[in-house]
């Protein structure tokens, strides 16, 4: 009522939640799921993240989730994936995502045949659930026992292919959010029949809000069971740093005692999503899911995130696949070698002849005339120490 | 300034109701489900989710260090907002827990377990040929249009009410619901008059414009229980069943309670639900239902809805977000829903119209003109708002500015204010505090929980309009004194 003297300045803001979409790859390694078997076996940790799914959905109509397995060789669609799907809207747009995979990922599809004539019989046979949330259900466990049936049980590997998952979840948040954006003034042609001009300049700043302002806020969670396999390093910090620069905040949570993703620890960092090694109790999956993992951007930020006191910076040389404490990185393409590249053979990435200076020498031990010239405190000082700011974050 | 006029009707209501009303209604999953997706603030439900799986009570001292210390008001609002709604309580003097019934129910919600059947029995038999989300829409749409068209048309386009009246306007039930909301008045036998709250009515989203109808009907179940036989409680909780239903797929009515059964009929007549002439035993869900407790400004999405279903044949999406305001105070609206172009004839000097398309300008007249017929500037600008076109989204997210141009709304309210130098609202006067810093305390406290209406520090005395908190954070303080 102090408003009542018309000082105040009013600002009418658009209102309404922005929609959140929540992409959560699950690594399902066999071998680290047996190895974490004991403590918590991989149905149990799926019924946390189902729940941990519906809580996510529930904040609203418009929020979205995508489920994706990261497995040891591939990185496989868990949801969404069908397209006869009861609502029109999303439908039409599970639809075209469907096609997408199918043309970017050749596996995908076989699972999607295979599933799909099993769907419609669980689906909505409960008055106790909530429509959606058993439609999602359905279809994460189909495809997850597509997934393990298909498995052979001869090759796998340690490691997972998290990498592929991430980027398969970026290019799916990509689509999703351009999706966003221009969608609504072209389903609005047929109507304003007058108003082309208009509507024609409308997807250009469209498209330029979407960069600056972004209709969705997405998000990535990667529940981690293995270790980071040191040969998917390029791969994963590309997918990381597009992630960083689409502002998507990519959240691990590592369940394994045995294994320490270090990449996503990383990523964590870089994009400034949160880091929880659950490693001391798995079984409490599901709190910190809910305390930890659900504030999605507009939540967060209220609230304070759980930050990493120490993050592992190492890099994978580029040679050989190995995690290195000290490297050489090549002054032109900034590639990194475990060892110096051969004298005549140049930078294994671009080829850049490269010389090392005298690296391995013993340093000067007496100094040079130019030294007595009153500056001892300056120049030679700073040689030493380089530049004292970081790389610039993207 | 959030312009949440709808939420605010719904949340009056419930506020409204006693705890034990509130238990009744968490008995129901779906019930639970559907306050906390529509009545909670977004900070209020992570901290609900926190808590849903704490084995042990929440240490507020805990959910301060969590929450980040500029943000200590909305997490006071929310926290308001959840102990008005009964979700959480204190465990403890510094510690607080969600209530059993509401924990129980959100978490089967979310599980999917129990037998509780509040996600509605889907019918086993076949759907029509002629039922799809597309008729279902139109239909929707038409029984709406229809009592909305009986609100406007009572303005004074007598010619079209006529007309209109001829052509089906809504049932003698709902006419008697709005003339029993003061929504219209009654002058004579044959004409009716729109009310203050009428307009109110109109200027609403779609959605919540659904709700005040609901809400209305169920103040007039309780103010006669003995001659309808319904409870205001049960059928609230249906209300909320309906808005978790599938649109589009059929339901059973024979798993119906007898008292729910007998509601079925007043849901036809709002439009909110179809049931095929020939097949009484299953109904449809429409849009209207299904979007009852969608969270966001919810006129975009059911219009959205609309548009979207109406690409598969209708042309006429006619109360679609179609209105560009610009600095110059000029209005342009592209529609030629004959609805729309009423109601921005009420506080909008319209000056051309087009096929699709009319022009128009604010000015004093016209926002004065609208005041005295009893609109407040709040409500034109809340409409503005949420109609506003696309393209002003667009530009007002590419530009990070606000909405509407800050001009043109600073300016509607002075003219209202060139009239009204008064404002009223009841509430509780606090005075005679026995020190300067218990006067601040509980005023900013008041102010942190959003009921803080008038303050002058210079006499100590604050004005709110809520109380029970404050009475709350006294008592604790006397005992923190002792």
């Amino acid at each position: 009522m102090n408003r009542i003297d018309a000082s105040d300045h009013y600002e009418v803001t658009a209102t309404g939640q922005t929609p959140s979409l929540l992409v959560v790859v699950l690594d399902t390694n066999p071998r680290a799921w047996q190895a974490l078997g004991p403590t918590l076996s991989i149905s149990a940790a799926l019924a946390n993240i189902l729940v941990f799914v519906n809580a996510h959905l529930a904040f609203g109509n418009d929020n979205q989730v995508a489920v994706l397995a990261a497995h040891s060789h591939r990185a496989v669609w868990l949801y969404p994936k069908s397209p006869n799907n009861s609502s029109p809207k999303s439908s039409s747009k599970k639809k075209r995502f469907g096609g997408l995979g199918g043309d970017g990922d050749v596996e995908m599809t076989g699972v999607n045949g295979s599933s799909r004539n099993t769907k419609a019989a669980p689906l909505g046979t409960s008055a106790n659930k909530y429509p959606q949330f058993a439609a999602i259900e359905s279809s994460i466990l189909s495809s997850l026992q597509a997934l393990i049936a298909e498995t052979d049980s001869s090759d796998i590997p340690y490691t997972t292919l998290v990498a592929g998952a991430l980027t398969t979840a970026l290019s799916y948040i990509n689509k999703t959010a351009l999706s966003f954006a221009p969608a609504k003034p072209s389903s609005t042609d047929p109507n304003a029949s007058g108003t082309g001009n208009n509507n024609g300049s409308g997807g250009a700043a469209a498209v330029a809000g979407a960069q600056q302002a972004p209709g969705l806020h997405a998000r990535i969670l990667v529940v981690s069971v293995s270790d980071s396999a040191p040969s998917q390093y390029i791969a994963t910090m590309n997918a990381v740093f597009a992630a960083a620069h689409a502002r998507i905040p990519v959240d691990t949570l590592s369940l394994s005692p045995h294994a320490a993703p270090t990449f996503l620890q990383q990523a964590a960092f870089l994009t400034g999503g949160s880091y929880a090694a659950a490693s001391l109790n798995p079984r409490g999956l599901l709190a910190y899911l809910m305390l930890g993992f659900l504030p999605d951007a507009e939540a967060r930020q209220h609230l304070l995130q759980a930050t990493q006191d120490r993050v592992d910076f190492r890099a994978a040389c580029f040679c050989h696949r190995a995690v290195v404490d000290t490297g050489f990185v090549c002054s032109v393409c900034l590639s990194i070698f475990c060892e110096p590249p051969p004298a005549d053979a140049g930078c294994l990435t671009c080829g850049t002849r490269l010389a090392l200076g005298h690296y391995g020498s013993k340093p000067a031990v007496v100094p040079r005339r130019r030294k007595k010239k009153k500056k001892v405190n300056g120049v030679g000082g700073r040689e030493e120490t380089g530049s004292a700011t970081g790389t610039p974050a993207p | 300034m959030s312009v949440n006029t709808n939420s605010l009707q719904l949340s009056d209501y419930l506020e409204k109701l006693p705890g034990t009303t509130f238990k009744r209604l968490y008995q129901q999953p779906s019930t639970a489900f559907a306050i906390f997706r529509r009545m909670l603030p977004h900070l209020a439900k992570t901290i609900v989710m926190a808590m849903l799986y704490m084995p042990t009570p929440f240490l507020i001292s805990d959910l301060e260090i969590w929450v980040k210390p500029n943000s200590k008001r909305q997490k006071d609002q929310a926290l308001a907002t959840l102990r008005s709604l009964h979700i959480i309580q204190s465990a403890g003097p510094q510690s607080m827990t969600l209530t059993t019934n509401f924990r129980n129910s959100l978490r089967l919600a979310l599980e999917g377990g129990g037998d509780h059947h509040s996600f509605g029995v889907p019918s086993t038999l076949p759907v029509p040929a002629d039922v799809d989300l597309g008729f279902l829409d139109r239909y929707a749409r038409k029984k709406w249009d229809d009592i909305l068209h009986y609100v406007v048309n009572s303005v004074e386009y007598s010619d079209m009410r006529e007309k209109d009246t001829g052509g089906g306007g809504p049932k003698a039930s709902v006419k008697e619901l709005l003339i029993a909301g003061r929504l219209v008045e009654k002058r004579s036998v044959a004409t009716i008059s729109i009310t203050q709250a009428g307009f109110t009515f109109l200027l609403q989203e779609a959605n919540s414009q659904v709700w005040t109808l609901l809400l209305l009907w169920l103040e007039a179940a309780d103010a006669n229980v003995e001659r309808a036989g319904m409870d205001s409680v049960d059928m609230l909780s249906f209300l909320f069943l309906l808005a978790s239903l599938e649109l589009g797929r059929g339901y059973s009515t024979d798993a119906l309670t007898e008292p729910r059964r007998n509601m079925l009929p007043y849901l036809v007549d709002f439009g909110l639900i179809y049931i095929p002439p020939h097949d009484h035993q299953q109904y449809f869900p429409t849009r209207l239902a299904t979007t009852l407790t969608s969270s966001e400004s919810s006129l975009r999405s059911v219009s959205a809805g609309f548009l979207a279903a109406s690409e598969g044949g209708i042309s006429d999406a006619g109360d679609k977000n179609a209105i560009i305001l610009e600095t110059n105070f000029r209005v342009y609206a592209y529609t030629s829903s004959p609805l729309q172009i009423a109601v921005l004839a009420l506080f909008c000097e319209l000056k051309m119209r087009f096929r699709e398309l009319v022009s128009g300008k604010l000015s004093r007249q016209s926002i004065r003109k609208a005041v005295d017929m009893g609109i407040t500037s709040d409500q034109i600008i809340s409409y503005l708002a949420t109609h506003a076109h696309e393209q002003m989204h667009r530009l007002a997210a590419a530009q990070k500015k606000p909405l509407l141009p800050p001009v043109i709304v600073d300016q509607i309210r002075l003219w209202q204010l060139d009239t009204e130098r008064m404002s009223v609202c009841p509430g509780f006067l606090f005075k005679d505090f026995e020190s300067v810093r218990e006067y601040e305390d509980m005023a900013n406290f008041a102010g942190e929980i959003g009921v803080l209406k008038w303050r002058n520090d210079r006499k100590g005395m604050f004005f709110t309009n809520k109380v029970e908190q404050i009475k709350d954070f006294m008592k604790n303080r006397r005992k923190a004194e002792q």
